[in-house]
C-alpha cells in the first residue's frame, strides 16, 4: 500500500511539473532548458560503491571558493568567454562537491600544516605543525614522542599500494610533508632545534620515508633542504647545515633524480627504482615566470606521476599540490595566483583524463582561503584582473563605463583585506599609517605585476577561516556532501579504498 | 608621468628627494622591471639593448639594511623585508641594485617608484655589503611614481 502511494505521488508530482513546463512563459528560455538538464544530469546519477584501488587528492593551496570563483572567471575569459559561465572541470555533475569547515584545533584561521595533515590523518591538528595528535604543542619537540600519528600514505603502503607526492612549492612544505612526516613545526625543514632527537627534519623524513617505501615518488621544488650548504648541483644551491647530502642518499637508495625539465623527460617511469625530482632551490616558478625547459608544469608532474604509479597493479596514493596559488594571493599579486589557479585546474583535467572513475577516486580541494573579496556592482565580462565595469542596461555585456568608489577613483574587481596593497602607508619617521587610494587604469590594473588595493597595512596578505569546496568523482565520491569538517575527506578516502 | 602628477609631486617631496631629470627619456614609460630578464633569468634582448644607457624602471624600494646608504634593492613586487636581515626570504630572481647618486630616503616599501640610473649587466660583488648582483643602475635618482 506504502509503495502505491508513493508512486501516486510520484506520478502527481511529474503531472504538476509537466504542466508548468507548458504554461510558465520562461519554458522557451535557455536557461530555463539549461536548469532541466542540470537536473537530468542529477537524476542520472549513480552512486559509485566499487572499492577504490587508486586516491588521488589534489589540493590547491589558499584556493577558497572566493580564489577558486576568480580562477573561474579567470579561465574563461583567458578563452574568450565573458568568464562567469565558465565550468571549471572539477564543477561538471560527475564530480559531487561539500563545503569544508577548516579551522585548526586552536586557530579560527587555519595555516597549511594542520589543514593538510588533517586530510592525511583524518584527525584535526593545533596551528604550525604536522601530523601530531592533539596533545602535542608547536614548537616543543619533547611533546613529539608518542604524539606521532598515522599517516594515509602509510596506511596505503601497508595495503600494497604506491605513494606518489607532487607540489610546485618545496616538497618539505607544509602540504606536501603532510603526505610523509610528522613534525611539532612546520619549519623545521631541513633542521631541528639543538637536542631535538624525538623527531628529523623534514627533508630527512622524507628521504627516510623513500627508504622505507612509504614514499616512491617525489617531485617539486625545495632542493635546498637536500644538499649540504653551498653545494651546487643541476642549478640547486644547498643550504643544509649538517652537511648531509641527502640526494646523495636517495640515489644510493637507488632512486631516479632529476634538476630540470630535461632530466624530467628522461625518468623511467616503469615503476621499478623511485623518483626524487627538485626543480628549483627553493618553490618552483610561478606559473607566469616558469621557462618550459627549466621546469615542468603541473599538468605534465600530475601525468608523469600517474603513469609511474600506475604500474603498481594494486594501486596508489597520490597528492598533488598547487603550492603557489597561496603565495600569489600572500603578495596580494592576484595575476600570479590565477594563472597557477588555471595550472592546478589543467592538472585536475590530466588526472581525470588518465584515470578510471570505476576504480580511481578524485578529490579536489584547497586547504584554506584567503583574504581575498570582491568588489561590486561589475557588469558581465569585466575583466576578473582589472576595473569594476558598470553593468550594462542593454544585451549582456558591461558597458564601457568605469565604476567609481566615493573618492571618484576606479577599484578593481578583486580587492584583499590585508596586505602589501594596503592603501595606509607609514612614511619613515612617522608613526601614523595615513593615506587614500591611488588613480588606476585598467592597464595598470591588469599588469602582471600589479598587487590589488587591500586595507588593513601588512607584510604579506593572510589565510582567512572561510569555507573551502571539496569535488569528488569515482568510488564513494557520493559520500563529500553537506558541510563538512576537513578531516572528513581521509575518513572519505580510507572508506572508498576498505569498501568491500 | 603627466604634469599635474609632477606639480603633485614636487608640492609633497621632502626636501631631501631628488627627482628625475626633465629630459627626453625620463618622460618616457618606465620600463617594467621584469622585461629585463628572459624566463630562464637570462637577460633580455630589451637589457642588452639598453647596456650602459639611463634608464627609468618602475618597481618598489626593498628596506634598506641601514641609514644614510647610497644602495637600495629595486623590487618587482613589495618585499616587506631586506636582503641581508632575513635570510629565508624568498627573493624574486629579477631584482635590480640600485646605487644613487645622493643618501637613500627611504620610501615605504610597499609604495611604487620610479628609479632612473645606468644600466649594468654582469654580476658584481659589492666590497662594502657583500651584496651579489647581476644587474643594477648606477648613478640613480628615483621618486614615487
Amino acid at each position: 500500500m506504502k509503495t502505491i502511494i508513493c508512486t501516486s505521488l510520484a506520478l502527481a508530482l511529474t503531472g504538476s511539473v509537466a504542466f508548468a513546463q507548458d504554461t510558465v512563459p520562461q519554458a522557451s528560455s535557455q536557461w530555463y532548458k539549461d536548469g532541466e538538464a542540470a537536473i537530468q544530469a542529477l537524476l542520472a546519477r549513480q552512486p559509485n560503491t566499487n572499492r577504490a584501488k587508486n586516491v588521488i587528492l589534489l589540493i590547491a593551496d589558499g584556493n577558497g571558493v572566493g580564489t577558486n570563483y576568480a580562477t573561474r572567471l579567470f579561465d574563461g575569459q583567458q578563452k574568450g568567454m565573458l568568464g562567469e559561465e565558465n565550468v571549471l572541470p572539477y564543477e561538471t555533475p560527475d564530480f559531487h562537491s561539500a563545503l569544508v569547515k577548516t579551522y585548526n584545533i586552536n586557530a579560527q584561521t587555519p595555516d597549511s600544516a594542520p589543514t593538510a595533515g588533517s586530510m592525511n590523518t583524518g584527525v584535526k591538528q593545533r596551528f604550525n605543525l604536522i601530523n601530531l595528535g592533539e596533545e602535542a604543542i608547536h614548537d616543543d619537540c619533547s611533546t613529539v614522542a608518542g604524539n606521532e600519528l598515522t599517516v594515509f600514505s602509510e596506511l596505503m603502503t601497508e595495503a600494497g599500494k604506491s605513494v606518489g607526492v607532487v607540489s610546485t612549492a618545496r616538497l618539505t612544505h607544509a602540504t606536501p610533508a603532510a603526505v610523509y612526516a610528522k613534525t611539532a613545526n612546520r619549519n623545521w625543514e631541513d633542521a631541528v632545534p639543538e637536542g631535538c632527537t624525538a623527531q628529523k627534519d623534514i627533508a630527512t623524513q622524507l628521504i627516510d620515508a623513500m627508504e622505507a617505501g612509504t614514499v616512491d615518488f617525489a617531485m617539486g621544488g625545495g632542493g635546498r633542504y637536500f644538499l649540504p650548504k653551498d653545494k651546487e648541483m643541476g642549478g640547486l644551491k644547498g643550504r643544509r647545515e649538517d652537511n648531509v647530502d641527502l640526494v646523495e642518499r636517495a640515489t644510493g637508495l637507488g632512486a631516479q633524480f632529476a634538476t630540470d625539465t630535461a632530466g624530467f623527460k628522461s625518468l623511467k617511469l616503469d615503476g621499478s627504482s623511485p623518483v626524487l625530482a627538485l626543480f628549483n632551490s627553493s618553490h618552483m616558478e610561478y606559473e607566469a615566470d616558469r621557462a618550459e625547459d627549466d621546469e615542468p608544469s603541473l599538468a605534465d608532474m600530475t601525468k608523469a606521476a600517474i603513469e609511474y604509479l600506475s604500474k603498481n597493479e594494486d594501486g596508489y596514493y597520490l597528492e598533488i599540490e598547487a603550492g603557489r596559488v597561496d603565495h600569489g594571493n600572500h603578495a596580494g599579486n592576484a595575476a600570479r595566483a590565477l594563472r597557477d589557479g588555471v595550472a592546478f585546474v589543467e592538472a585536475v583535467a590530466m588526472a581525470d583524463e588518465l584515470t578510471n572513475d570505476e576504480d580511481t577516486l578524485i578529490i579536489v580541494t584547497a586547504d584554506h582561503e584567503h583574504a581575498i573579496a570582491f568588489n561590486g556592482y561589475c557588469g558581465r565580462g569585466s575583466a576578473i584582473l582589472g576595473l569594476c565595469y558598470d553593468v550594462a542596461q542593454k544585451g549582456i555585456k558591461h558597458s564601457d563605463k568605469v565604476l567609481t568608489a566615493d573618492d571618484g577613483k576606479p577599484y578593481t574587481v578583486i580587492g584583499y583585506l590585508n596586505g602589501t596593497g594596503s592603501v595606509l602607508k607609514k612614511g619613515e619617521g612617522e608613526n601614523d599609517y595615513t593615506g587614500s587610494r591611488p588613480e588606476l587604469d585598467q592597464e595598470t590594473a591588469t599588469d602582471l605585476d600589479y598587487i590589488q588595493q587591500a586595507l588593513i597595512p601588512k607584510s604579506s596578505e593572510t589565510h582567512s577561516g572561510e569555507d573551502v569546496a571539496v569535488y569528488a568523482k569515482g568510488p564513494w565520491a557520493h559520500l563529500v556532501d553537506g558541510t563538512i569538517e576537513q578531516n572528513v575527506i581521509f575518513h572519505v578516502m580510507n572508506h572508498a579504498v576498505n569498501a568491500q | 608621468m603627466n604634469r599635474r602628477q609632477l606639480v603633485a609631486g614636487l608640492g609633497l617631496a621632502p626636501l631631501a628627494w631628488y627627482l628625475l631629470p626633465e629630459t627626453a627619456g625620463a618622460k618616457e614609460a618606465p620600463l617594467k622591471l621584469r622585461t629585463l630578464y628572459n624566463k630562464d633569468r637570462s637577460f633580455s634582448d630589451l637589457a642588452h639593448s639598453l647596456e650602459g644607457t639611463r634608464v627609468s624602471v618602475g618597481g618598489y624600494m626593498a628596506p634598506p639594511l641601514k641609514a644614510d646608504s647610497q644602495f637600495f634593492v629595486l623590487t618587482k613586487i613589495p618585499m616587506a623585508v631586506c636582503p641581508f636581515c632575513e635570510t629565508e626570504a624568498e627573493w624574486p630572481r629579477d631584482i635590480l641594485a640600485v646605487y644613487t647618486k645622493r643618501i637613500v630616503d627611504v620610501v615605504a616599501f610597499n609604495s611604487k617608484i620610479v628609479t632612473r640610473g645606468v644600466l649594468e649587466l654582469g654580476t658584481f660583488k659589492d666590497p662594502e655589503t657583500g651584496f651579489v648582483s647581476r644587474a643594477r643602475l648606477s648613478d640613480a635618482v628615483y621618486e614615487r611614481a
